[in-house]
């Protein structure tokens, strides 16, 4: 079976200075990978180069086997979706935020009853004709998770989209997400520092440490080990990593 | 939500065209009905090539309102359109060096033949000429009513060190009123002398709020009176007459000059009918003329 | 003071009874700054989009002149413009001094700083990520300026004000340029300021009011707009 998304040998240099060199990691159709390692490991840089909004120094991004290039990058991205930390929605109503991305790939007409089915499933239909703006944290990061399904991507591409949802909603948006993301079958790529939600939802774990992976294995696996093992576990996590990287 | 953005720009849009609708031939009914019932000479034909006549003159002929009469009777009679470019002296004989204007209306003498004699303009013509008065509050701090001369009235001045303020601006006015400093063997200097930098009505208008003296041509004042707290202190000495002088600019050293449009407008403003009309002009409104005509007149200046 | 109440007196009986000289010199005032904020707007708009996007070498220079041209005097724009327009200048050959033309681009100069600076302004206030999300919805370049000019059309609107109102109140440039030929080229500033020199003040006072109701209709109406979304 070859992979959805896979990078090779990539090198990410800015200016000047190497900060992600990833040999190979490969996305496997239905599976969840989640991407963990302290702040400024490169975990979001690694997923911009993924979503192929960035082409990398040099390697390359392989879709379905076919090179990335910045010719055919558009397509690709067409065929993915991102949630970020940050719900980014446009400053116009929510059903329209839900709805933009088919409309960008001219899917004007099944656009509006997407975006309601899925601002639906996420608990946020009532908001539909609100203006984005206006939302809470939670309300919007639902909104954005919305956008992103209504794509109905190949590869679901998420930066720590939890993080800015308050504590005590999380949970709950999180099992949520979890039902949807395996009713749905989708492939994602998560990135997170969070190991509660790599237990809940990851099917592959990938360690990102100073730009490079150093590790890959089940959750569990990585769990149990010994270096590796620290970052799974919330009490000695801030120490993980070649001391004073911090994790937040 | 585009809709606003397109609503803004229709806002703007329909700015920008609704002043574009009603305006079709801009000075096509611009001579005033009194100079076309009193005349009732038809419009010429639009005269062939550049319609468009490039006048630089002087704030004063503008100011007094001199050319609102002249012009459009000028563009009735010969299908010109004038633009008139009311600037000083000083830059409007710069204007006529450079070649950016095709006629000069100014009352520079001695700049003016320096111009003549560069080759720039030709064919300088005596049209009119009013005169210059020296103005002041009526308490007349300096006691220069009555004084024998001009010379003797800015000796005055000068020595009581009372405020006197100057056009500064390089104008006719300004030259004429260098000159009568030079006479009087005093370089104007020190608090008592400022500089607006502005026009003649700014300049009176200054004049008048700070209670200082200063040189002017009487149409201008006459048409400011109203506004000012300054009176006449010293008038009909031979020195401060005003001259204005009517040159085309040479179209010999400046190809792109509209030499017909520039000839046309200087014989227009030496022809007798418009000497008749500047000889009139201000009667109505100040009971004097504030021009007096003097095409064909030896040119003595 | 009876000046100030006889100068609202005379704009009151200028705007009722239409006296056509004033009519006809509104309308060009109109017509000469509506298009020059227009022409400023195609041109500042992409160019502050572009800057604030763009990253290459010398672009402070360039967004550090936008940022000074925002308060470039319009008396010294009026004599580059002559410079550039007057017979034997290298433009011409056009023979676009003294007309309207002449001060739509002058006032175009004016305002373009200022509608591109605002932009610029508007687009960094965004979040730099959300150029990533856009790119990652799928936009093609075309639909990703598109957006970015939606996020951004309260900024743009602010723009438009300031553009228009450095343009319609400023003299200097279309004094210059223009020449304030009667019936022709003569906007309501370039009139007040005759109005004043000859003396007639209230007359100058009734066109300045003319000039400021103006102004004011305009700005509302676009303030309507803008103010529609508060969220203050």
């Amino acid at each position: 079976m070859t992979a959805v998304l896979e990078a090779r040998d990539i090198v990410i240099k800015k200016g000047g200075r190497r900060i992600l060199s990833v040999d190979h990691l490969a996305v496997e159709p239905g599976e969840v990978l989640a991407i963990i390692g302290p702040n400024g490991a490169g975990k979001s840089t690694l997923l911009t180069v993924l979503a192929c909004l960035d082409l990398p120094t040099s390697g390359a991004v392989f879709f379905h086997g076919r090179r990335v290039t910045r010719a055919n990058a558009l397509a690709v991205r067409r065929r993915l979706a991102v949630v970020f930390q940050e719900p980014l929605l446009l400053d116009t109503t929510v059903l329209e935020n839900a709805a933009i991305g088919l409309k960008l790939r001219g899917r004007r007409r099944e656009a509006e009853a997407k975006a309601r089915a899925w601002l639906a499933r996420f608990g946020v239909g009532h908001l539909a004709a609100q203006q984005a703006l206006t939302l809470s944290g939670g309300e919007a990061q639902r909104v954005s998770l919305a956008r992103a399904f209504a794509l109905e991507p190949e590869v679901l591409l998420l930066d720590e989209p939890f993080a800015s949802v308050d504590v005590i909603a999380r949970a709950g948006l999180i099992q949520e997400f979890k039902s949807i993301l395996s009713s749905t079958g989708t492939t994602a790529v998560l990135v997170t520092h969070d190991f509660r939600e790599v237990s809940a939802l990851a099917t592959r774990v990938a360690v990102l440490f100073d730009g490079t992976v150093q590790a890959e294995g089940p959750p569990e696996a990585i769990a149990a080990h010994p270096r590796w093992g620290a970052l799974a576990d919330p009490r000695t996590a801030s120490g993980a990593g070649s001391g004073g990287c911090g994790w937040h | 939500m585009k809709k606003y953005l397109i609503f803004a720009l229709c806002v703007l849009a329909t700015a920008a065209l609704f002043g574009c609708t009603p305006k079709a031939q801009p000075q096509s009914n611009s001579p005033t009905e009194e100079s076309s019932s009193k005349e009732p000479v038809p419009p010429v034909s639009a005269p062939a090539g550049n319609k468009d006549v490039i006048l630089a003159t002087t704030t004063s002929t503008q100011d007094s309102g001199l050319l609102d009469v002249l012009i459009p009777l000028f563009e009735q009679k010969t299908g010109y359109r004038v633009k008139t470019v009311a600037v000083g002296t000083g830059q409007a004989l710069a204007m006529g060096e450079r070649g950016e204007a095709d006629v000069l209306l100014v009352h520079a003498p001695e700049a003016e033949k320096k111009v003549v004699v560069s080759g720039a303009a030709i064919n300088r013509r005596l049209v009119m000429h009013n005169d210059f008065i020296i103005v002041g509050p009526k308490e007349d701090p300096a006691k220069i009513k009555g004084s024998r001369s001009t010379v003797e009235a800015f000796q005055k001045i000068a020595k009581a060190k009372a405020l006197f303020i100057s056009r500064g601006d390089d104008s006719g006015t300004n030259k004429k009123e260098l000159e009568l400093w030079k006479a009087a063997q005093i370089e104007p200097k020190g608090s008592w002398y400022q500089e607006s930098g502005t026009g003649m009505g700014q300049t009176l208008t200054i004049a008048s709020e700070k209670g200082g003296y200063t040189l002017t041509d009487r149409a201008t004042y006459l048409a400011l009176k109203k506004n000012l707290s300054l009176v006449i202190l010293l008038e009909g000495d031979k020195s401060l007459l005003n001259v204005y002088h009517v040159m085309q600019v040479n179209p010999e050293k400046f190809p792109r000059v509209n030499a017909a449009g520039g000839k046309a407008f200087a014989d227009f403003m030496v022809d007798p009918e418009t000497q008749k009309v500047i000889a009139s002009f201000g009667k109505d409104k100040f009971g004097e003329p504030l021009f007096f005509p003097d095409a064909g007149k030896p040119d003595i200046y | 003071m009876d000046l100030v109440v006889q100068g609202l007196v005379k704009a009151f009986r200028l705007l009722l009874s239409g006296d056509p000289e004033v009519l006809e010199i509104t309308l060009l005032t109109l017509r000469v700054s509506g298009l020059a904020t227009l022409i400023s707007l195609f041109l500042g708009v992409p160019l502050g989009l572009y800057l604030a996007v763009a990253r290459f070498r010398g672009r402070e220079l360039v967004v550090g002149a936008v940022n000074t041209g925002m308060g470039l005097p319009p008396t010294v724009v009026g004599l580059w413009v002559s410079i550039l327009l007057w017979r034997n200048g290298p433009l011409g050959m056009l023979g676009l001094m003294y007309t309207p033309t002449a001060i739509v681009i002058a006032q175009a100069v004016i305002a373009l700083p200022v509608v591109t600076g605002l932009t610029m302004a508007a687009v960094q206030q965004l979040s730099p990520k959300l150029r990533l999300q856009v790119l990652a919805l799928g936009a093609s370049p075309l639909q990703f300026w598109w957006i970015i000019l939606r996020e951004v059309r309260f900024g743009i609107l602010a723009a438009v004000m300031a553009g228009l109102g450095s343009v319609i109140s400023e003299v200097g440039a279309s004094m210059a340029v223009g020449g304030n030929v009667r019936g022709y080229t003569r906007v309501l500033t370039t009139a007040i300021v005759l109005e004043v020199s000859k003396g007639n003040f209230d007359m100058a006072l009734a066109l300045g009011f003319v000039l400021m109701v103006l102004t004011y209709s305009i700005t509302y109406a676009l303030t309507i707009v803008q103010q529609r979304r508060r969220r203050w």
